[in-house]
């Protein structure tokens, strides 16, 4: 139900924020990590104590501007922090320093890929215009309890990238897809790690609706704090359905800023605009504007890695790959990267490596680490392939092997089973254990003759002879049965026309 | 000039209540106080950035995580508290 009513349309715009892969806070030298004791990771500058000052985290300007490059978006000579000032105690210094007007990313744009018709075919693509994105300071954390509340400043300080988009995102579907491809940018730059179980990544939604055709934008409400990409997904269904309902009625929507209840699914109102808050923005004094040097964006953009899109078009493309096999490998950085390793030991067969990858590598991993989703395609927790106990080349040469007809298929998957037990090569494996298919063409003819000879199967050579090429089939299983399965599939055939030619 | 702004609102953000009187008074000083900025705004000046207080990357911080004042120091400093976290009045505002 992701478009209730056709002859309506949905406008959504989103501010993702994202919480940057630094070790210490961004104005401050405390550190920060997920699970600490509460106020165990604040110091005199994230208090605002007096006497203190503010210095910008060099990490978390180059990783913001890594960003920027990453989505194409321009950075500019400058970037400046301003105060937003109000009142809340999540908040020691009762503001927040954040960036308005001169923002560390400007403009860039994310592409997105639809869901296809089914799983194996590709999706619509669209690329969603990002309006810019400024690096503050994350809040501290309130929790209820009676009739007070406590406070906890470890995440007060923590750097935070707010990504805001475009309004240019047309359903339910566009922003989980949005948000499952910026993830991927994010993590695969080394950006940000975008645990949301851990409140890494945070949603803020725009959600306005219009009759198609109208050019006018709907007035939109605000929802705000959404922790997943299903409570975004949700968030838009919810929304759109309920503006929809109002405006039919003969009703207005109110300009609102509202939040989600995910265990009841459902939204509700935090506050209309009559309320909204005037944060008296102002540049922050303590903190100088900092001029980014082209040297800086030079060196960074050569850590920006190429675009997941890019490499599935590459994957498709050049190496021949089935879509599905490419849209799995490139979601994961590293794991693309192993794979490549393993094209370039053995460049002729890119599908066979990526099927083994893909799914029996893919399965024993996660057998191994006791993550059995993490390869559901929906996880953004990449695998770790630090723990493989296989090498890239060791398995090219497993599939070279089986390209060679050294080995079946079938025993292919044997193998790699025991390479993965192991971590021996192939070659090592198949000699040990005898798997090696009889190519000694003076022996296997010798079987071949014999075969032929034994009047069980002249009814087939018969027949093969008349014509009837499946016939031949009938006496490949003999063969193959007198050297217990080690024959040479492809030389038992040669062989065979050659002495019923 | 037209005013920018609506008297009810600001007196009702401001936490203020005010009689007619003073509603037109505020009314006509913040109006002047505007007519100022507008001045100013209107001004033909080039839009550039104060050079006197831009710094290069040399001026930012490293990555270097530093001491904490632990738990213990930060409550201690706070009117109240409880379990290591800062105690205060109930709030529900979901700000941020």
């Amino acid at each position: 139900m992701s478009t209730p009513l056709s002859d309506w349309e949905v406008v959504i715009g989103l501010e993702v924020h994202v919480q940057l892969h630094t070790r210490a806070k961004v104005f401050a030298s405390s550190p920060w990590g997920f699970g600490k004791e509460p106020n165990e990771q604040v110091d005199p500058v994230v208090l605002g104590l007096p006497g203190t000052l503010p210095v910008v985290n060099r990490e978390a300007v180059e990783k913001s501007i890594l960003f920027g490059l990453v989505v194409g978006a321009s950075v500019p000579e400058h970037c400046s922090w301003d105060r937003k000032n109000y009142f809340y105690p999540d908040n020691p210094k009762n503001y927040q320093l954040t960036q308005k007007d001169f923002p560390v990313v400007v403009g860039g744009q994310v592409e997105i890929e639809l869901p296809g018709a089914s799983r194996n075919v590709m999706g619509e693509h669209k690329f969603i215009r990002i309006h810019h994105a400024h690096l503050e300071e994350d809040v501290g954390k309130l929790s209820h309890a009676g009739s007070g509340s406590l406070v906890d400043y470890n995440r007060a300080g923590v750097p935070l990238l707010e990504i805001v988009t475009e309004p240019d995102l047309r359903s339910s579907a566009e922003a989980e897809a949005f948000l499952r491809s910026l993830v991927a940018m994010l993590t695969q730059a080394g950006v940000a790690d975008c645990d949301m179980e851990k409140g890494q990544l945070r949603c803020d939604c725009n959600v306005s609706v219009r009759r198609r055709g109208v050019e006018k934008l709907g007035t939109r409400t605000e929802t705000k704090n959404l922790n997943s990409i299903s409570s975004v997904r949700d968030t838009v269904i919810y929304e759109t359905a309920r503006q929809i309902r109002e405006l039919e009625a003969g009703r207005s929507i109110t300009q609102e800023t509202r939040g989600w209840n995910a265990e009841l699914a459902r939204g509700y109102v935090l506050r209309d605009k009559e309320d909204a808050h005037d944060y008296r923005y102002f540049p922050d004094p303590d903190i100088p504007t900092l001029k980014i040097s082209r040297e800086t964006v030079t060196r960074l953009s050569k850590l920006v890695p190429e675009n997941l899109y890019d490499r599935q078009r590459r994957y498709v493309e050049k190496l021949g790959l089935p879509y599905t096999a490419a849209a799995l490998l490139v979601n994961d950085r590293a794991l693309a990267e192993w794979f490549e390793l393993a094209v370039a030991a053995h460049p002729t067969n890119p599908s066979g490596i990526a099927n083994l990858v893909a799914n029996d590598l893919l399965r024993d991993l996660a057998a191994s680490s006791g993550s059995a989703g993490a390869f559901d395609e929906s996880a953004s927790t990449p695998v770790s392939l630090a723990s493989c106990p296989i090498k890239p080349a060791q398995l090219a040469g497993l599939v070279k092997l089986t390209d060679d007809g050294v080995i079946s298929k079938q025993q292919a998957k044997e193998v790699f089973a025991e390479m993965f037990k192991s971590g021996q090569d192939a070659a090592a494996i198949v000699d040990a254990k005898g798997l090696r298919q009889n190519s000694d063409t003076g022996e296997l003819e010798k079987i071949v003759q014999e075969v032929i000879a034994d009047p069980a199967v002249a009814k087939s050579i018969a027949e093969y002879r008349a014509g009837n090429e499946k016939a031949i089939n009938a006496l490949k299983g003999p063969i193959m049965k007198r050297t217990q399965g080690k024959a040479n599939p492809v030389l038992i055939d040669q062989l065979l026309r050659k002495f019923l030619g | 000039m037209a005013e920018g702004f609506d008297i009810d609102h600001l007196a009702k953000l401001a936490r203020l209540s005010l009689t007619a009187e003073e509603k037109a008074l505020y009314s006509s000083q913040l109006n002047q106080i505007l007519g100022h900025f507008q001045a100013l705004a209107d001004a033909d000046l080039p839009a550039t950035i104060d050079d006197a207080r831009v710094v290069n990357e040399a001026a930012l911080r490293s990555d270097e995580p530093g001491p904490v004042l632990g738990a213990e120091a930060v409550t201690r400093i706070a009117p109240a508290s409880r379990d290591g976290q800062i105690s205060v009045p109930r709030v529900v505002d979901d700000e941020s």
